[in-house]
């Protein structure tokens, strides 16, 4: 019987930090058996539970894509008692990972589609996953128009700058940079909160599906704006991050009403949480 | 069906015959004393097994799926696994009510759940044997009549036994209970038509004793949106000490936590958790999903009566009455169904 609480082997091979503050940070980690790296099978949207032992476990966001091949990436905010001794790691050190876990955005329904991203703040990790795994030469023909609209308080706090660059000067995805306000640094991008943007990029809902993460408010003012573009409730697609601890549907913590997040999610579209909200 | 008559004193050598037979071991589980209190022990050939109890305080989870548990060690780094101990389990003596949680528990650590199976579960699990002992006096706060279970129900039980006085009668109910009986048989006698009616009437006696309530339609009725405030006011006098979760034979929440010693090697602990604690559920970013005792104890009631109806089929309360029993504000789960049925 294959031991779901037993973590693999992995080793941090490269941290970057991504933003001014530096509280957040890329983590490329590489597993140390092969056959560990083959079992690895994930889609964008999912996550993995990383372990330092002696410290514990966070459920984190899988960043890199599927198409990147040979390692992950995690980026990482400094929260608590994990995250912060990961912040305090060097390159070298050994760890542990568990997954990948959860559904994943719903790939199968996004074929032949419009794909619309929304995102604000740090939550564009599985976002960058979903656009790296969708701008792949042996992908992009399966999506129609990719629109992206990303935003955060201030140009040094975008996560994935290279990443970023390369996408504005893309034919294949038009994406939109937004800071909350005015910045004192030169900035070319826009200005304006998140939802409000949307209102001007105003992505077609013919046919299209949105991708939204981001902090509580920025969902709660972005999901109307999406709803007065045309968009169906079933076709606005939102990431959970309730606590977690065993992520496999046993430790029963991170439910809303009778789904877990851990197994059921963390991907629900717009019309299946306002169901299980009131449960 | 096997059934099988055996001498309070006989049980006690058969048992002692088991701890180790065939080369096997056996770990073996039977209602004794300890300080005045009925707690279920691992029995040795010294310890007198004790029959006149109610039930015991604790639940028997404890022996599958324990309080505390090592999942895993690690030393410079590196995870080693911990195995759970091999060995068969007998458990003898547990209310058949208790034995029912088990199916429930089964589900939960079980790979048809979630698509993981839980190896420590399970691997004590699928070597156990259960022998349940029909209630003859049931205690106040029982009610699992109301909940498909019974004093004699057979539902997880691999043998009923039924407490006749100075005799056990045991009944098969599984091919685990039958091989139980087939390999012991020398010992059993055959029972008749005064053991039967012993049985009939210890059963009939214990049956209205117990207290009823209705569940009819409560899955329905809890799709209804209860306001706040009957949350509030139920749980107005709750301390969210988390007796009701820790002592309920079906509640399976536990949590995760690393223990290191100063050479940096440890273990990865599980512990049973509660629902009915803030930090279960706080977010790191500080957000709590169930930040107030009313939403907490919403949880748990939906937990067992909508929710897992849902996913498992199951309502996940035996009517085992601990947590009436328990409370020290005596919050009677049964008074919140009647509140929900509109009564
Ligand atoms: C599906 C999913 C995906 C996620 N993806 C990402 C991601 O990509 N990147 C990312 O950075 N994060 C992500 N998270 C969030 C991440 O899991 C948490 O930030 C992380 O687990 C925090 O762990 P920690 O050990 O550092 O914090 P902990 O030490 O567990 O603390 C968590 C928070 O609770 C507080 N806390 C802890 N104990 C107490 C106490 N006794 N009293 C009061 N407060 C307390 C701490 O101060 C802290 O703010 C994700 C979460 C989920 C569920
Ligand atoms: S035992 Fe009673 S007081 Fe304690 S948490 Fe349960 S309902 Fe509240
Ligand atoms: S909810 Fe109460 S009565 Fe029901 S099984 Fe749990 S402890 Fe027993
Ligand atoms: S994290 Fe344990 S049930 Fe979801």
């Amino acid at each position: 019987m294959q031991n779901p609480y037993m973590p693999s082997p992995v080793t941090i091979e490269q941290i970057d930090i991504e933003n001014d503050l530096k509280d957040i940070k890329t983590f490329r980690l590489k597993f140390e058996r092969e056959e560990d790296s083959r079992r690895f099978n994930y889609k964008p949207g999912q996550f993995a539970e990383l372990s330092l032992f002696g410290f514990g476990e966070s459920p984190i966001g899988i960043a890199s894509s599927p198409t990147e091949e040979g390692y992950l990436l995690f980026s990482i905010k400094k929260t608590g008692t994990v995250t912060s001794e990961l912040h305090n790691s060097e390159q070298g050190r050994k760890m542990g990972i568990r997954g990948p876990f959860g559904n994943s955005f719903p790939w199968d329904r996004m074929k032949g589609k419009n794909i619309v991203i929304v995102s604000g703040g740090f939550a564009f990790t599985t976002l960058r996953s979903a656009i790296i795994y969708m701008m792949d030469a042996r992908n992009r023909g399966d999506y129609k128009n990719i629109t992206a609209v990303y935003g955060a308080r201030s140009p040094g706090e975008f996560l994935y700058k290279k990443e970023l660059k390369k996408w504005q000067q893309s034919e294949d995805i038009d994406l939109t940079l937004t800071i909350d306000r005015q910045a004192e640094e030169e900035w070319d991008g826009s200005v304006g909160l998140v939802p409000s943007v949307l209102k001007d990029v105003s992505p077609s809902a013919e046919n299209s599906i949105a991708l939204v993460c981001g902090p509580p408010v920025m969902i709660h003012f972005t999901v109307p704006v999406l709803l007065e573009l045309g968009f169906r409730k079933e076709d606005i697609i939102l990431s959970l991050e309730n606590r977690m601890k065993c992520g496999i549907g046993k430790c029963g913590r991170c439910n809303i009403g009778h789904k877990y997040v851990c197994v059921d999610g963390p991907v629900f579209t717009f019309s299946e949480l306002e169901k299980l909200q009131t449960e | 069906m096997k059934t099988g008559i055996l001498t309070k004193p006989e049980i006690q050598e058969l048992f002692s015959s088991m701890i180790t037979k065939n080369g096997e071991e056996s770990r073996i589980f039977v209602p004794a004393t300890i300080e005045g209190r009925v707690i279920l022990e691992e029995f040795s050939p010294e310890r007198e097994i004790f029959y006149d109890f109610a039930n015991f305080l604790r639940p028997p989870k404890g022996i599958f799926f324990p309080q505390r548990e090592v999942l895993c060690s690690f030393e410079q780094e590196r995870a080693v696994e911990v195995p759970p101990a091999a060995g068969r389990i007998i458990i003898f003596g547990i209310r058949p009510c208790d034995a029912r949680s088990f199916l429930f528990l089964d589900k939960i650590f079980s790979a048809g759940s979630s698509g993981f199976a839980d190896p420590y579960y399970l691997g004590r699990r699928e070597n156990s044997v259960i022998i349940s002992l029909s209630c003859i006096e049931p205690s106040e706060g029982c009610f699992c009549t109301s909940l498909g279970g019974g004093p004699g129900d057979e539902s997880g039980s691999d043998i009923v036994a039924f407490d006749l006085g100075d005799r056990l009668l045991f009944e098969a109910h599984s091919a685990k209970g039958e091989n139980f009986i087939e390999e012991n048989t020398t010992e059993f006698r055959q029972p008749d038509a005064a053991d039967q009616n012993a049985k009939k009437e210890s059963l009939q006696a214990a049956f209205n004793a117990i207290s009823r309530i209705s569940t009819d339609g409560l899955v329905e009725k809890l799709d209804d949106d209860f306001s706040d405030s009957f949350w509030e006011e139920i749980t107005a006098t709750c301390l969210g000490c988390g007796v009701c979760t820790y002592l309920c034979p079906t509640c399976h929440c536990f949590d995760i936590t690393d223990e290191k010693d100063r050479d940096g090697t440890g273990t990865r602990v599980r512990t049973w958790d509660s629902c009915q604690y803030p930090l279960f559920t706080m977010h790191a970013s500080g957000h709590n999903p169930r930040a107030e005792k009313k939403q907490r104890m919403r949880q748990r009631i939906m937990h067992k009566f909508s929710y897992t109806p849902r996913t498992t089929g199951d309502v996940f309360c035996v009517g085992c009455g601990r947590c009436v029993r328990k409370c020290p504000v005596n919050l009677d789960i049964r008074e919140v169904i009647r509140k929900i049925n509109g009564e």
